[in-house]
């Protein structure tokens, strides 16, 4: 049982590991109307919702650190938020809500858009650029729709390990 | 539901939550933190490889197709000769496209390097390079490719830097109409910025800058060296909200995909503030 929980979360591991690398190689995802989907906070929420809040927070974590890390040499937003998060939706997971593909997509797109918008306020509006607003409909709006979808597959990506390797 | 607030879970939830935040609050304090170094050390032969993968974005299937049956062959009449061959040549082939530049600015101590990295997140195409402090990058030093002036370092570690391109707001250069002199700010902008267009802003009222002149900077800040080429005037705007004309300004090279580019570590005049640009005085 250990063995499999192990084997388990190594796959979670080496999966947040491939899809930073591929998803921060140049040229590699086709920019769909100015933007790439935020590969690793979809990855992020579908495991949570299949682990216990502690295990959640950790992957929450991960992925938040290698988001944060891979703009800048600090970490803040999505790790923290990510953090949080996940361990919120561990919980509830596990206790309130079936882990089905509706209410993943739910949690999804309100967690998803909450996050890349707090992103956007942190990175484009206290900073006062101008012609803000023109960024986030060019480049965030479609981030927003691409990590969401990218949810759908890593729904049933992680379902499929979690069955596979389940205690 | 009370005893989950008491349980261990929560415990470990705010401890981690609260050195989440210490460290959010370190490492934004700090240019260069172990935590940003050792995740990019760990994922950086990986990252390599990937960006090595994709660097032949421009090709299609195709062309790649019968690019590799030559070089299948090639290779199969070279192999005994030249086990590094094509090692050798694509450093060489990068490396050619700064030799102009070395031999014209033979001040300029050059490093060239490779797009690593391309996030999601990355704002205004900002990018990765795979150069560091071990390199003897720092933070400020200009990033350039063969046709000119690209951007500049904003975050170093060991292995790679994060560069802020000149399509972001971030990026204020000193630069000059070469034709009419006209002098002024070159910075990004927001509704610019996809077309792999910046602005040349702070134009005075009685400018005369046109389509087709080239802007260059002034190296008054010290930043980046004089000279440096940045684009292309396209356009001559007004901005009704500052009540100032600004000039649309295409860079030379496709920013939003550029892969082979060089990094000035030192050249002359570097961190000094030239008090009079026109009699050189400093």
């Amino acid at each position: 049982m250990q063995n499999l929980r192990f084997f388990r979360y190594l796959a979670y591991s080496i999966e947040i590991l491939v899809f930073f690398v591929l998803g921060s190689t140049p040229s590699l995802l086709p920019e769909i109307f100015g933007a790439t989907p935020c590969i690793l906070v979809a990855l992020a929420l579908t495991i949570a919702v299949f682990e216990n809040e502690v295990p959640a927070m950790i992957f929450g974590v991960a992925c938040g650190m290698l988001t944060d890390l891979g703009f800048s040499n600090s970490i803040g937003l999505f790790t923290i938020s990510l953090a949080i998060v996940c361990f919120i939706l561990g919980f509830c997971a596990n206790n309130f809500i079936a882990a089905n593909f509706y209410n993943v997509m739910l949690t999804a797109v309100i967690v998803i858009t909450a996050l890349l918008s707090l992103h956007f306020v942190f990175a484009f509006v206290i900073k006062g650029y101008d012609n803000a607003g023109v960024y986030f409909v060019n480049h965030y709006i479609s981030r927003i729709v691409q990590t969401i979808l990218c949810t759908i597959v890593f729904y049933f990506v992680n379902k499929f390990v979690y069955e596979t390797l389940c205690d | 539901m009370k005893d989950f607030f008491k349980s261990n879970s929560v415990r470990i939830f705010l401890a981690t939550v609260f050195i989440l935040i210490v460290l959010s609050v370190f490492t934004n304090s700090i240019n260069q933190n172990l935590l940003s170094s050792t995740v990019n050390s760990v994922t950086y032969p990986l990252s390599k490889v990937t960006a090595a993968a994709t660097s032949d974005e421009d090709m299609s299937y195709s062309e790649l197709l019968s690019e590799y049956e030559k070089l299948k062959e090639e290779n199969a009449q070279l192999r005994s000769q030249l086990v590094n061959y094509y090692d050798t040549l694509t450093e060489n082939t990068r490396l050619w496209k700064f030799y102009d530049l070395k031999k014209e600015h033979p001040e300029y101590s050059l490093v060239p390097s490779v797009v690593l990295r391309r996030d999601a997140n990355n704002e205004f195409y900002s990018f990765t390079l795979d150069k560091g402090t071990t390199s003897d990058i720092a933070v400020g030093d200009p990033v350039v490719s063969d046709n000119g002036l690209i951007g500049w370092v904003s975050e170093t570690d060991l292995n790679t830097c994060k560069v802020v391109t000149i399509l972001s707001p971030q990026t204020s250069v000193g630069a000059t109409d070469n034709k009419s002199n006209d002098m002024g700010i070159v910075t990004g902008s927001a509704l610019y910025c996809d077309d792999n267009l910046t602005t040349f802003t702070k134009l005075s009222a009685s400018h005369k800058v046109k389509t087709g002149d080239i802007i260059t900077s002034t190296g008054v800040s010290g930043i980046y060296p004089k000279g440096l080429i940045i684009g292309e005037v396209t356009d001559v705007c007004y901005d009704t909200y500052n009540s100032t004309y600004y000039a649309v300004v295409k860079p030379y090279d496709d920013i939003t995909t550029i892969t082979d580019l060089a990094i000035i570590t030192d050249y002359t005049g570097q961190g000094e503030v030239l008090l009079n640009s026109n009699t050189g005085k400093q």
